[in-house]
């Protein structure tokens, strides 16, 4: 069996999808909505320095991947231990090497491989216009990676949308509507400070 | 020369029995599956499998579904050699139900 393949089947025994899909959202929206709070937090707090963003959004990323790849792998680790032992009870037999232990095994580090990546993904989407900061000023940076952080809060959003069947622009919106609170909320401190 | 081969397996839910089926009729020297499920617990279902071939390896057939988690609870028919013999009914059958 290829190696795709193989991966198709792992997914499709232990059922590994759905959950996968609520890491890759829950996470991707973790990733797109610090990294929002670092650029927006990094401008009220003046002149802020591209580096100084990219640094602060990256090192907050790959913590917050770091943590999601561990937390997502030990939790689903002990829930499909714990399947596998009832149902080797039922099949009085040992499944370990069977392909459901397979599966089952593939199933915990593939929940936390998408647990750990979706936020450092979502962060670095969201900071890519500090990479080309020679390019144009800080300010259009910021606003530029604004907008990134509030579209993929929205694609989010969105993509909830579509996998509950239901209407993806206003499932869109409601997430981008987070965004705004908190841009908003960051907005008010700079003006207050 | 295993023909045809009668198994009453325990398996899981998961793989279910359109694919078990398919991974079986893979397997060199089958020809063709039947898979009836007749017992679902909560957790296992009970299948029975009928596999016709020229050359059926059991050998095979067994590591296949250990691989995919069933167990073989028994071999309830077996057919061997150049032609296939039927069952057949005795007089000891009819005693034996009276």
């Amino acid at each position: 069996m290829k190696f795709l393949d193989k991966i198709k089947d792992y997914i499709r025994i232990s059922r590994v999808a759905p959950i996968g899909r609520r890491y890759f959202i829950m996470n991707a929206f973790d990733g797109a909505m610090t990294s929002l709070g670092i650029v927006i937090g990094a401008y009220v707090a003046g002149d802020p320095e591209p580096l100084f963003i990219i640094s602060a959004g990256l090192g907050a990323s790959l913590a917050m991947g770091l943590s999601g790849f561990v937390g997502a792998y030990v939790t689903e680790e002990a829930e499909r231990s714990r399947e596998l032992d009832s149902l080797e009870r039922s099949m009085l037999k040992d499944l370990e090497k069977s392909r459901i232990g397979e599966a089952s095994r593939f199933a915990s580090l593939w929940a936390g491989i998408i647990d750990g990546l979706s936020p450092v993904l979502a962060a670095i989407v969201c900071l890519v216009p500090f990479f080309f900061s020679f390019l144009f000023s800080v300010a259009l940076a910021t606003e530029l990676s604004i907008v990134i952080a509030l579209l993929v809060l929205f694609m989010l959003g969105a993509f909830l949308g579509k996998i509950s069947s239901r209407n993806m622009f206003l499932h869109g919106i409601k997430l981008l509507c987070v965004g705004l609170v908190l841009t908003l909320i960051l907005l008010v401190f700079r003006s207050i400070g | 020369m295993i023909r045809r081969l009668v198994l009453d397996v325990l398996k899981p839910h998961n793989p279910g029995i359109v694919e078990l089926s398919n991974e079986l009729s893979e397997l060199d020297g089958v020809e063709g599956v039947n898979i009836v499920t007749y017992e679902i617990d909560q957790r296992v279902e009970n299948v029975k499998i009928i596999l016709g071939g020229n050359n059926i390896n059991f050998e095979e057939v067994k590591k296949k579904l250990e691989s995919l988690g069933a167990a073989i609870h028994s071999v309830d028919e077996v057919a061997a050699g150049t032609r296939i013999v039927e069952e057949v009914g005795t007089p000891q059958d009819k005693s034996a139900r009276l």
